[in-house]
């Protein structure tokens, strides 16, 4: 049966009831009754490379000082300012990650140092295609690893088109009670123009520019619907059927009502103003299970600062944005996980420039109420010459796909891992145990 | 009510069925990709005269007159100011808070992004626009990135317009030593002494020549780095590329298997630009990437070595490559026909010329089209943007394109308009 035809003949029928139907919705859609609070995980993609040894500083590592003799960030000490602040007497934050040290000492946030890909490349945008698909040398997969989970945690989606997963959302709305834990069209959300190719595939998945303009102007809805209906199961007739969906949910759940909690600011451009509105969307629980947030800048070949400078710059907007968001969502963190990514490293020893260049191992920060936090976890390979990757750069001790899986499957309750992970063997043993 | 859209739609696509049917359709297509929006005179007239003559027409800019662009160009002031008058008259930082609106920087994008626009949508060199686009975006630098606000407008009409029909070696050499490009991958700054920065030339084997399946190795990317060492700027009287040997390594080096002999100073980085502008490798991924563009999301191997081959036995003659790409028969496949998405930018051009506009507004339209995504000139990464329809095409982005057709039609006062520009089939090429 056509979807629309059945939604509207639904409505007709609540309606001869004598039962409003934005009421149903919204109780549907808003507050399950008796259902658990959805998981959802924030995923921080840091494009360009961040600089992970000083995001993350190995100031216990003795040749770390003497790789980056202007770009050094000072190990901890009790009085002076600008230098690292202590996480385990071996590595210390950036100072300007100040916001994440609470988190650190409340054990609500873990690193993993010495984290990346098994495959050599140092190119930006073969790297991030293979965190993103999460099949490191492997090019021609198209679909990303978060669309993939939200095939594998959805059964009734699964393997179905993006139209078909509609129909899906029908059924939700339609009365399967058990199922409406949330809409379909907002399981998976980037904020931001593009849809990440971590986000890309058969599953229904949505980028938001801005939450405020998320509509069509002018109250010329109906007229754009029934044209793009007719190209039902085309590219195009998908994706604008995907964005009447969420509109239509996001009409009755308002998100712009909620406001950020007392005394929560977030750093003023692109990059606060996304995670608050993903903030906005998960108080309105209208389902999101994933959501995606970009942050840029971090390719760091000239001039990067230490202490201070260009790279201090971009984590002091990191580091503030994540607090706040942490602040924002309150007592929802009991069920939001935050995992920063970038696609590789950079070079153990400063360039000319006084910058890095492209290299290899990164460290990722996970946070949330549920976290096995107040930990640097994974091996640390050491940065003695004999010690680094291809003689100059970190080398990985764990497959970013280890985090990735541990993640998908403690977090949003993926049980097919090697769907999720395809040519990889996900192995529990190998986890670093981030999530209880 | 119902039938007036559609009407218009199939004006606007210029796909009546009829007795010429397959010309028209070939017709079409070439319009689609070859310039910035199909208008139905523009079919008739290249039905008349044929899909060669028209495309060699376009191939030499030089021979069309184009009067009305360059007049109305001269309203953007900026577009004719040096690199350093740009800079002392659109200060930033400390001096620019002394100064009015009126010097804002940002006036300079306004300017430029209204210019690419208006010659998009209303230049009779259509060809020679849509190959200054994807040459501008294969050789990506990034407006917002320090001076380069400065220098962007002066390399687009250096270092790419004046090759997009001339010999790749040349665009390769004239974008390598371009203060934008210099500045942009940190080149200027890479010092044999201090050490080298691999930026440059980690993009310039992966992005502008090779591709990232070249061949090449980590090796060879240092190589190639220690070869442009002392690449760089100049800031006094004027801002240009200088070789400083004091800052590169004289040393001798192997690229690809090519030895380059100690103390030959700046014919090191031009011997690189040779060996590179020259391999099969590139030849390979320009192909590529141009039928990525122009023709398929998919490229097909014998295409890609069909153009490839053009590529290596003219050695880069870019105007040779494009009347390969434009001519080939694999070109005019049925499957390739009105199945990719337009741009964001493309889909703004587009609104404009087939609707015959005047660029009013230029702001409103400079924010259309960032949060669509592709703001022109202010890519940040050297990738540069997707040419890809499924890059383009997201569940958000639909809303976006039918709210640009809305807010474009409304300052027409024409309702349907915005039905003809939202429809699925006007962000198709």
């Amino acid at each position: 049966m056509n979807r629309r035809a059945f939604v509207r003949s639904g409505a007709l029928a609540l309606l001869a009831l004598g039962t409003p139907p934005e009421f149903l919705t919204r109780s549907l859609l808003a507050n399950p009754q008796g259902a658990a609070r959805k998981k959802t995980l924030i995923c921080i993609f840091q494009r360009g490379a961040v600089d992970g040894l000083n995001m993350v500083v190995p100031f216990g590592d003795a040749a770390y000082y003497e790789k980056r003799r202007s770009i050094a960030v000072a190990a901890p000490t009790r009085s002076a300012a600008g230098a690292a602040l202590d996480l385990n007497g071996f590595f210390g934050l950036h100072p300007e990650l100040q916001p994440l040290h609470d988190l650190f000492r409340r054990n609500e946030l873990a690193v993993i140092h010495a984290v990346g890909s098994p495959h050599p490349t140092r190119s930006h945008f073969e790297a991030q295609d293979f965190m993103e698909s999460a099949t490191p040398g492997e090019k021609t997969t198209r679909d990303g690893w978060l669309n993939r989970v939200l095939g594998d945690t959805c059964a009734q989606c699964s393997g179905r088109s993006l139209a078909d997963g509609s129909a899906h959302a029908a059924d939700h709305l339609a009365g399967q009670v058990a199922m409406a834990s949330g809409a379909l069209a907002l399981r998976g959300i980037a904020m931001g123009a593009e849809l990440p190719h971590a986000l890309r595939g058969r599953q229904p998945a949505l980028a938001i520019s801005d939450l405020a303009q998320f509509g069509v102007a002018g109250g010329r809805q109906a007229d754009f619907q029934k044209l793009y209906d007719r190209e039902a199961g085309t590219v195009l007739g998908s994706a604008a059927d995907g964005a009447f969906e969420a509109m239509r949910i996001l009409k009755s759940a308002n998100p712009l009502q909620y406001r950020p909690a007392s005394g929560v600011q977030y750093p003023a451009g692109q990059f606060g103003r996304a995670l608050s509105q993903v903030a906005q969307l998960i108080k309105s629980g209208v389902g999101v299970e994933i959501a995606f947030v970009d942050i840029d800048g971090w390719d760091t070949h000239q001039a990067q600062g230490g202490a201070q400078g260009r790279l201090a710059a971009r984590l002091r907007e990191l580091g503030r944005g994540m607090r706040a968001l942490y602040d924002d969502l309150g007592d929802h963190m009991a069920d939001v996980v935050v995992l920063t990514m970038s696609e590789f490293g950079r070079t153990v020893a400063e360039n000319g420039s006084g910058g890095t260049d492209h290299g290899h191992a990164n460290c990722m920060f996970v946070a949330g109420g549920g976290v096995q936090g107040g930990k640097v976890l994974g091996e640390w390979p050491g940065l003695a010459a004999e010690q680094l990757y291809e003689g100059r750069d970190l080398a990985v001790t764990t497959d970013f796909r280890d985090v990735f899986a541990e993640i998908a499957a403690r977090q949003l309750g993926a049980r097919n891992l090697e769907k999720v992970f395809p040519g990889f063997a996900a192995d529990r043993a190998r986890w670093r145990g981030v999530l209880a | 009510m119902k039938i007036r859209p559609i009407v218009l739609l199939l004006l606007l696509a210029a796909a009546p069925a009829g007795a010429q049917q397959a010309s028209v359709t070939h017709v079409t297509h070439l319009l689609a990709r070859a310039t910035y929006g199909v208008r139905p005179a523009d079919v008739a007239v290249v039905q008349r005269s044929g899909i060669a003559p028209w495309l060699e027409e376009q191939l030499h800019p030089e021979r069309i007159a184009d009067d009305v662009v360059t007049t109305r160009l001269r309203q953007f002031t900026t577009l004719d100011l040096s690199i350093p008058e740009l800079a002392e008259r659109f200060p930033t930082g400390k001096q620019a808070r002394d100064t009015s609106m009126a010097a804002n920087p940002r006036r300079i994008l306004i300017e430029l992004v209204a210019a690419k626009l208006l010659r998009a949508s209303q230049s009779n060199r259509q060809l020679e626009e849509v190959m200054t686009d994807f040459w501008f975006n294969h050789f990506n630098v990034f407006w917002a990135k320090g001076p380069l606000r400065y220098m962007v407008a002066d390399y687009e009409q250096r270092a790419i317009r004046p090759y997009v029909f001339g010999s790749f070696y040349d665009m390769l050499k004239a974008t390598a030593q371009h203060p934008a490009m210099l500045v942009y991958l940190d080149n200027a700054t890479s010092n044999a002494r201090r050490g080298i920065n691999e930026n440059y030339a980690r993009e310039l084997l992966e992005l502008h020549t090779l591709g990232v399946d070249g061949g090449y190795t980590q090796k060879d990317v240092q190589e190639v780095a220690r070869a442009f060492t002392g690449w760089t700027v100049q800031r006094r009287d004027g801002v240009r590329f200088v070789f400083a040997p004091r800052l590169h390594d004289d040393g001798a080096k192997v690229v690809l298997g090519h030895a380059l002999p100690a103390g030959r100073g700046r014919a090191d980085g031009e011997a690189v630009l040779r060996i590179l502008a020259r391999h099969p490798a590139t030849a390979h991924h320009i192909a590529r990437q141009l039928i990525e563009r122009f023709v398929t999301d998919e490229p097909p191997a014998d295409y890609i070595n069909e153009i490839a081959d053009v590529f290596l036995k003219t050695d880069g003659d870019l105007r040779a490559v494009t009347r390969a790409l434009f001519t080939s028969p694999r070109f005019y496949n049925a499957p390739y026909i009105n199945t990719k998405v337009k741009t964001p930018f493309e889909l703004v051009a587009s609104a404009l010329r087939v609707t015959d506009s005047d660029l009013r507004a230029p702001g409103t339209l400079l924010q259309t089209l960032r949060s669509l995504g592709e703001l022109p000139y202010t890519e940040q990464a050297p990738t540069g943007f997707p040419a890809s329809s499924a890059d383009w095409v997201n569940s958000g982005a639909m809303l976006a394109r039918i709210n640009f057709g809305i807010a474009f039609a409304q300052r027409s006062g024409d309702r349907q308009l915005s039905m003809t520009l939202g429809a699925p089939a006007f962000q198709m090429k």
